[in-house]
C-alpha cells in the first residue's frame, strides 16, 4: 500500500516547469531522490510538504487527497521534513526546538494554558520526556545540553536535532533534504547511522532523502528516483539506475 | 556575595531581590529625576555584573523557586504604598505605571514574542477607553460592565489590525500599523459623537458595594486618598495579567510565537497555524490594552484623543524595548521606570520629549537587549527530569 503517491504533479514558476508531471509512489521504504542541480528535487519536497501549491496534479497521502493543503495541515497529517540549510530556532533551547516538533500533537489551547496550568504542565512534562528520549537515542550527551541555546551546539548535533525535531511526532513519512550537506566524511557516516537507527526503531516511517553522496544513497536507500529538468527519468534500485543511459547523460552530459 | 550563600540560601536571595526591586522603584518614585535615572543605571549595572559573573540564572531560579515569598513581598509593598506616600500625585504616578504595565504586557505578545512591531497599541488602548467611556456616559451602564465591553471591542479591533500581519512582514507590517494608528486618531477627532477634539468628560468611577472609588478610602481609622482604591484595583489586575502572560509564555502558544519570530517557514512546517497564532497575538495584546484603557478612563474621568495618539504608541514600544523583549517581568519593570522618568521630566516643560528621547537612546545604545533580556525557558517539572537523566 502506498504511503504517498503523486499523480502528474506539476508546478510552473512563470514559464519554467520546475516539476513536470511527476508520478511518484512510496511504500514502507527509503527512497533516494537524485538529480543534477536545478532538477527539481527540493521543489518536489516543497510540493509534498505543502510549502508550494502545485499548478496541476494530485498528492495522495494514506488514501486521502492532500493537494493544496497548507504546510501545517500536512505536518498534522504526518509528513515531517528537514531543510537543506540548518533551520533551527537559534535563540531557543534544544528542548524547545524539539518541542516544536510535537506542536501539532499537543492538545492544550491558549486559554487552558492561562486557566488550567496543571493540565498543561502534565502534557508538557510528558512531551519533554518524549523529546529527551529521542534526543538520547541520537546522542546521549545532548540530553545534558537540553536547556542550552542552539548557538552553543556544534553543527553535527544541530543536524541531529533537526532530524529529531522531525521525528518526535512519529510521522508516517519523513522528508530529508540533504541531511549530510556541509559535513565531513566522519560526520556523514554518523548521520547515516542515525538515520538507520530511525528505521530500526519501533516506529514505521517511510523516507524520501535528497542526497548527492552516492555511497550514502547505496547504503540506505531501497529505491532511487532520478529527476532531470523537472521530469522523472528513472525509478529503480540503485544498481539499475547507475546503468541507466538517460541518468548517465543527465549527470555527465553528452 | 560568597558563592555558597547564593546556592544554599535561595530563600534569602528571593526575598532580597524582590525587596530591593520594590525599594529601588520606591526611590525612583519619590526622589527627583536624578534618583530615577540613578535607579535605572543601577539596575543596568547590577544586571551587567550579574551576567558577567554568571549569577543571573541562579538568582532567577531562586526567585522562581520561592515565587510565593517574592510575591508576598511585592504585595506588601503595594499595600503599604498609599500609607507611606504622603503625596497624591506620586500615588497617581504609581497608578499610571500600573495601567501602562498592563498595556506593555499585551504589546509584548506582538513585539517581544512574535516579532511583529506594532505601532498601533495606543489605538487599542483608546478603543478600550472610548468604548467604556461612551457606554458609561451615554447609556449609564455600570463601569465594570463597560470595561469588559471595552476589552471585547479592543480585542475585535486587534483582529482587524492583525489582518495585515498575515499579508505583510517586518517593516511593512510596522508601516501598516502606523497608518492604522493615524486613521484611529483622525477618526476620533472628526467624529462628533466620539467627543471629537474635546474628548469625553465626566466618565463615572467604579463603585463597589455602593461606595464610589472616587471617595477617600477609609481603612484602619485612616483616610487614604481616593487614588489608593485605583492603585489596589490596577495592581490586582496587573498581577493577573502578569500571571496570564507568563503562563502563556511557557505554553505551546508562547513557544509557537517564538518560532514564528525566528523563522515562519520552520514554524509552519511544524504544524503551527500562522494565521491563527498571529491573530491571537494581536487580539490578546489588544485585549490587555483595552482593559488598561477602560481603567484609565474611569480613573481620570476624562479622556481626550491626545492620550491615544502615535507618540503614545512609541512610548509603549520603548517600554518593551527598555524592559526586555519577551520577558514579562522585564516589560513591567520597563513600563514602571519609564512612567516615573516621564513624570519627573515634567520640570523640563517643552523639552520633555527631547530629554525622554535622549535618555532612551543612551540606554538602548548601551544595552540593546533591554534591562532583563529574553531567557531560555526553564520548565518547572522538567528540571528534575533533566537532572535525573544527567545523573544517569
Amino acid at each position: 500500500m502506498n504511503v504517498l503517491q503523486t499523480e502528474a504533479l506539476t508546478i510552473n514558476f512563470g514559464g519554467l516547469k520546475a516539476v513536470d508531471e511527476v508520478d511518484f509512489a512510496i511504500k514502507d521504504e527509503v527512497i533516494g531522490l537524485l538529480g543534477p542541480n536545478g532538477s527539481g528535487k527540493t521543489t518536489f519536497l516543497n510540493l509534498v510538504s505543502g510549502i508550494y501549491k502545485p499548478t496541476s496534479g494530485k498528492i495522495i497521502f494514506e488514501q486521502a487527497d492532500i493537494t493544496g493543503a497548507g504546510p501545517n495541515v500536512v505536518r498534522e497529517k504526518g509528513i515531517a521534513r528537514t531543510f537543506q540549510t540548518n533551520r533551527l530556532c537559534l535563540n531557543l533551547s534544544v528542548i524547545d526546538n524539539l518541542l516544536l516538533g510535537l506542536y501539532s500533537q499537543q492538545k492544550s489551547t491558549w486559554w487552558q494554558a492561562v486557566l488550567q496550568p496543571k493540565r498543561c504542565h502534565k502534557e508538557l512534562n510528558r512531551n519533554i520526556e518524549e523529546c529527551l528520549e529521542v534526543l538520547h537515542h541520537f546522542n546521549p550527551q545532548l540530553v545534558a545540553k537540553a536547556y542550552e541555546p542552539i548557538t552553543a551546539i556544534p553543527l553535527i548535533d544541530r543536524r541531529r536535532i533537526e532530524i529529531a525535531r522531525a521525528i518526535v511526532g512519529s510521522p508516517r513519512l519523513l522528508l530529508l533534504d540533504e541531511p549530510t550537506a556541509g559535513l565531513n566524511t566522519e560526520e556523514t557516516s554518523q548521520i547515516i547511522g542515525d538515520i538507520g537507527k530511525i528505521r530500526n526503531g519501533s516506529q514505521k516511517v517511510s523516507m524520501i532523502i535528497i542526497e548527492h553522496d552516492m555511497v550514502v544513497i547505496s547504503r540506505i536507500c531501497h529505491r532511487v528516483v532520478v529527476l532531470n529538468a523537472g521530469k522523472k527519468i528513472a525509478d529503480d534500485c540503485f544498481g539499475e539506475v547507475c546503468k541507466n543511459e538517460q541518468v548517465r547523460r543527465a549527470y555527465l552530459g553528452g | 556575595m560568597p558563592k555558597t550563600a547564593l546556592f544554599s540560601n535561595t530563600l534569602v536571595i528571593a526575598i532580597l531581590v524582590s525587596f530591593t526591586g520594590c525599594m529601588l522603584l520606591y526611590i525612583a518614585l519619590v526622589g527627583p529625576l536624578i534618583a530615577a535615572l540613578a535607579v535605572l543605571v543601577l539596575v543596568l549595572g547590577l544586571m551587567v555584573t550579574a551576567e558577567r559573573t554568571g549569577k543571573v540564572e541562579p538568582v532567577y531560579h531562586a526567585v522562581e523557586d520561592h515565587k510565593g515569598i517574592s510575591l508576598a513581598v511585592i504585595i506588601l509593598f503595594v499595600l503599604a504604598l498609599p500609607f507611606v506616600l504622603s503625596n497624591n500625585y506620586l500615588l497617581h504616578v504609581a497608578v499610571m505605571g500600573g495601567i501602562y504595565s498592563i498595556v506593555t504586557l499585551g504589546l509584548n505578545f506582538q513585539v517581544g514574542s512574535t516579532g511583529m512591531v506594532n505601532f498601533a497599541t495606543a489605538a487599542f488602548f483608546g478603543t478600550g477607553a472610548y468604548t467604556s467611556a461612551l457606554l458609561a456616559t451615554k447609556f449609564g451602564l455600570s463601569p465594570w460592565f463597560t470595561t469588559v465591553a471595552g476589552v471585547v471591542a479592543a480585542a475585535s479591533l486587534g483582529l482587524v489590525f492583525g489582518y495585515p500581519a498575515l499579508k505583510t512582514r517586518g517593516y511593512y507590517l510596522s508601516l501598516v500599523t502606523i497608518a492604522l494608528q493615524v486613521i484611529f486618531t483622525l477618526m476620533i477627532i472628526n467624529t462628533s459623537w466620539l467627543g471629537g477634539p474635546n474628548g469625553i468628560p465626566g466618565i463615572p468611577a467604579y463603585s463597589l458595594g455602593g461606595t464610589s472609588f472616587r471617595l477617600p478610602l477609609a481603612i484602619f481609622g485612616m483616610e487614604l486618598p481616593y487614588q489608593a482604591n485605583y492603585l489596589y484595583l490596577v495592581f490586582i489586575l496587573l498581577g493577573l495579567a502578569l500571571m496570564a502572560a507568563s503562563r502563556l509564555h511557557n505554553s505551546r502558544t508562547g513557544l509557537a510565537w517564538n518560532a514564528i519570530e525566528q523563522d515562519e517557514i520552520v514554524a509552519v512546517t511544524q504544524g503551527i497555524n500562522l494565521t491563527k497564532l498571529k491573530l491571537l497575538a494581536f487580539a490578546l495584546g489588544a485585549a490587555f490594552a483595552g482593559l488598561a484603557g477602560g481603567l484609565y478612563g474611569h480613573y481620570t474621568s476624562f479622556i481626550g484623543v491626545e492620550d491615544f495618539d502615535f507618540s503614545k504608541s512609541l512610548v509603549f514600544i520603548c517600554m518593551v524595548l527598555l524592559g526586555g523583549m519577551d520577558n514579562a517581568i522585564g516589560v513591567v519593570l520597563g513600563a514602571l521606570l519609564l512612567t516615573i522618568v516621564d513624570e519627573k521630566l515634567r520640570d523640563f516643560a517643552d523639552y520633555r520629549m527631547l530629554m525622554y528621547s535622549v535618555i532612551l537612546i543612551i540606554i538602548l545604545l548601551s544595552r540593546p537587549q533591554g534591562l532583563l533580556p529574553k531567557r531560555i525557558r526553564r520548565y518547572q517539572a522538567a528540571k528534575s527530569a533533566g537532572e535525573a537523566k544527567v545523573q544517569l
